[in-house]
């Protein structure tokens, strides 16, 4: 039950700075694709740089364990990747 | 206080601010949690719900029982939580409006009508979470949360996904690219 309420809290956490950074519209989405406007790169790239180093500060202190890293295929996941970003900038999602 | 307030009421934040939360949120779900931010997932979790109730012997397949199984998981909480996320930042910045195409750049590339802004959707979304599901995951619970562990399977992902968003773009808009 926490973990279902943790789950919740941290999905409106997680909307919310989608929301904030306008990602929940079709143009700031399609934009990133034509080169105009890079809020989509600038947004996941401070996610994944900020998570990267606090994941592996808080490893080398030993207080977590990763999870299940998804695994790698490499057809599946270039294959995936570009039927993917051809359904992303058709719907702007 | 007041700080904070201003802050929500915003109706944009910096990408680089709120993409600062959303790496704490990825390391918390990871710390505290034990879990992987995938959204994608949790779609073919309520699929299986669907497909279990209207045609069980079909669905009665290996995917649905254990690789995604047909139940509420910690994903679909998320998902929940993530539409609600996107209705507080919509409402604390009053600019949450019920309409059916809101988007002005859409309506002067494809034009006026409704009823083409949800059909290209509805089957881009198609094609969008069938890519998700063959890569193992779409830009959060993959390019996000595989990322910040550094799998080389979300950064083949991520390079899939600008190299045919671009293609995808150029021959979509063509002269207005």
């Amino acid at each position: 039950m926490t973990d279902y309420i943790l789950a919740l809290i941290l999905g409106i956490l997680f909307g919310f700075s989608l929301n904030k950074a306008g990602l929940t519209r079709y143009s700031k989405i399609v934009n990133v694709f034509r080169f105009t406007d890079m809020s989509v790169l600038k947004f996941m790239m401070t996610a994944l740089i900020v998570s990267m180093t606090g994941l592996y500060t808080l490893r080398g202190l030993g207080l977590l364990a990763f999870p299940r890293v998804p695994e790698t295929y490499i057809v599946g996941n270039l294959v995936g990747g570009l039927i993917f970003g051809m359904g992303m900038a058709l719907t702007g999602y | 206080m007041n700080w904070i307030k201003t802050q929500f009421q915003k109706e944009l934040w910096s990408p680089y601010a709120a993409g600062v939360l959303l790496g704490i949120v990825g390391v918390l779900a990871v710390w505290i949690s034990d879990n992987l931010l995938g959204a994608s997932g949790a779609f073919e979790n309520l699929a299986g719900i669907i497909g279990k109730a209207i045609a069980p012997a079909q669905f009665n397949i290996m995917y649905f029982n254990f690789i995604m199984p047909a139940a509420i998981t910690w994903g679909v909480i998320l998902l929940i939580g993530i539409f609600l996320g996107g209705l507080l930042g919509a409402l604390t910045s009053r600019t949450w409006k019920l309409s059916l195409n809101s988007d002005p750049q859409w309506r002067r590339i494809f034009g006026p009508q409704v009823w083409k802004r949800w059909v290209i959707a509805f089957l881009g979304a198609i094609v969008l979470q069938y890519g998700a599901g063959i890569a193992g995951g779409c830009t959060s619970g993959l390019a996000i949360s595989g990322g910040m562990l550094l799998a080389p399977a979300a950064f083949l992902f991520i390079a899939g996904m600008f190299a045919s968003g671009i293609l995808t773009t150029l021959l979509v808009y063509r002269k207005n690219y």
